[in-house]
């Protein structure tokens, strides 16, 4: 027998809402779709009204673990319409801070999956090992989340011989931790057992339904913004793509496991080929009519960011398309057949960033299907006639001890 | 690879004989990075009144004000509960009246608490 479940959008197993809704047989899922629009914030409208600079910040704020992503993307699409070519010095710190955030990233997400797989240790050493890059984002930018490193025509801050010393030391130690985790994700037979075979995407299935990023690369595609459209000093480091033909979850994980090894090598190189000079060159208030396509590889997958500019010191249009948006075809096809136990690891095998893929909500009668646009005093008058019926009596209800 | 049994046992173990690696937070402080974004810290001495500061701030947290009509004297107001603590006012400003300092623990109950006057 057929029956139907919603899923969200407020559940234990998610950490941000959203909604699924599921056809199920027994307890295999045979269909599955996906209701986004619970934590729109208007990000996109609000950057029309602010100049290029304060959007800096604004970017930024899209998303609270890519954060530098978001920005650089910005910032590279302003650069371009600007047309203005940035400093050597400044853009290997950019690079270096990118590479940096990918690493915190994956930590987050190793520690992420070994949570979802029921390997809580693994969660607490990753996590334990995540604070040290954090510290090190502290040092050079002084700030452990949000780094405002970004300024056009370069980077705001400089790195010095001792930090420079200071960040060659302690990447020793993630090597060595990483490696540890590589050996133990393959070799711990609870944890390969637990991921393996879960969350299926043929190498097929990934390229029709646009997957991006690791899930894309951990179904055989060797497709990364970096290598295939470089950006900053990409061109000039030595790395390969990662990837891993398994087309599951333990696929994502040592793909990310893979990339995070990578990553310490470029910022080897990085630190170790600062160019010296200037780390950033005076960039111009306002912008010539044009508009810009901006890429970026984020640790979730492709960023995109699209500007348009009017010439004056705002820009016209700021479209964003996280990396998460482009991943949900893929997550649905991964639930197909898959069991309810499995949701929340195929969710977090895709690093879910639920607020930064919120672009638009739309107003669907849920029994009808039709949708309407309303004006910001309608949906007040709409809370407000339902705030009315609200049953108060609870409130009375005493603590009984 | 071939699979081993509990090899993670050997890093749990080691564990429990090792200090906790959390910084018992009230009681012990680590000291904060050299350039961290802490507060605002404005020198009225050096405003020459361009208002770069406020068109730049993404938060809207800076108010310059004229003190006197003759003289070229100012003093700032800022909106400690609107701050993002990104430091642009510090980079915008041409005369470098503004510096971050190391200042964390500023949480207050009332957000009016959070204003500051420099003059």
């Amino acid at each position: 027998m057929e029956f139907k479940v919603q899923l969200g959008p407020q559940h234990p197993a998610l950490h941000e809402p959203i909604s699924i809704r599921m056809t199920l047989d027994g307890e295999v899922i045979r269909d599955a779709d996906l209701r986004l629009g619970y934590n729109h914030r208007g990000i996109e409208k609000l950057a029309e009204s602010r100049t290029f600079i304060q959007n800096l910040y604004l970017t930024e704020r899209i998303c609270g673990i890519c954060s530098f992503s978001h920005q650089t993307c910005y910032t590279q699409g302003v650069e371009k319409l600007m047309e203005l070519v940035p400093a050597k010095r400044g853009l290997y710190i950019r690079t270096l801070v990118c590479e940096l955030e990918r690493v915190h990233s994956h930590l987050l997400w190793l520690g992420v999956a070994g949570q979802e797989a029921g390997f809580e240790s693994f969660f607490m050493y990753t996590w334990r090992d995540r604070e040290v890059v954090m510290d090190i984002l502290d040092w050079i930018s002084g700030n452990r989340v949000h780094y405002s490193m970004n300024t056009f025509g370069g980077v705001r801050r400089d790195i010095d011989e001792m930090q420079r010393k200071k960040i060659l030391d302690t990447l020793g130690l993630l090597k060595q931790r990483t490696d540890y985790y590589l050996n133990l994700a393959a070799s711990e037979p609870t944890f390969v057992g637990r991921l393996a075979g879960v969350g299926k995407l043929s190498r097929q299935q990934a390229i029709d339904l646009c997957a991006v990023g690791p899930t894309l690369r951990a179904s055989g595609v060797p497709m990364d913004v970096r290598k295939d459209d470089p950006y900053a000093v990409y061109a000039e480091i030595p790395f390969e793509v990662a990837t891993a033909d398994s087309c599951d979850v333990l696929g994502r994980a040592v793909v990310r496991v893979k990339e995070l090894i990578q990553s310490y090598n470029m910022i080897e190189f990085l630190l170790k080929n600062l160019p010296e000079g200037p780390f950033k060159v005076k960039a111009p208030r306002k912008v010539k009519p044009n508009e810009v396509y901006s890429r970026y590889e984020a640790p979730r997958g492709e960023n995109v960011h699209y500007i348009k500019s009017n010439g004056s010191d705002k820009p016209e249009r700021l479209k964003v398309r996280a990396p998460t948006l482009a991943n949900y075809p893929a997550t649905i096809a991964m639930l197909k057949n898959g069991f309810i136990a499995d949701i929340p690891l195929i969710f977090a095998a895709i690093d879910p960033c639920i607020c930064c893929a919120e672009r638009l909500v739309q107003l669907e009668d849920a029994r009808g299907g039709s949708s309407r646009v309303l004006s910001f005093s309608q949906l007040r008058a709409m809370a407000n006639e339902r705030a009315k019926n609200t049953d108060f009596t609870k409130r009375e209800i005493a603590w009984p001890f | 690879m071939s699979l081993r049994i509990a090899p993670f046992l050997p890093e749990l173990l080691r564990s429990l004989f090792n200090k906790p690696v959390t910084v018992k937070y009230p009681f012990e402080k680590e000291a904060v990075p050299k350039d961290f974004r802490g507060t605002v810290v404005f020198d009225p001495a050096k405003c020459i009144g361009c208002n770069i500061c406020v068109n730049d701030c993404p938060a809207e947290a800076i108010e310059i004000i004229r003190v006197s009509e003759t003289e070229k004297k100012f003093k700032m107001l800022l909106h400690n509960d609107r701050c993002i603590h990104c430091a642009q006012c510090v980079d915008s400003c041409p005369t470098k009246t503004y510096r971050m300092d190391g200042e964390f623990e500023i949480a207050v109950l009332d957000r009016h608490q959070l204003k500051i006057e420099y003059k």
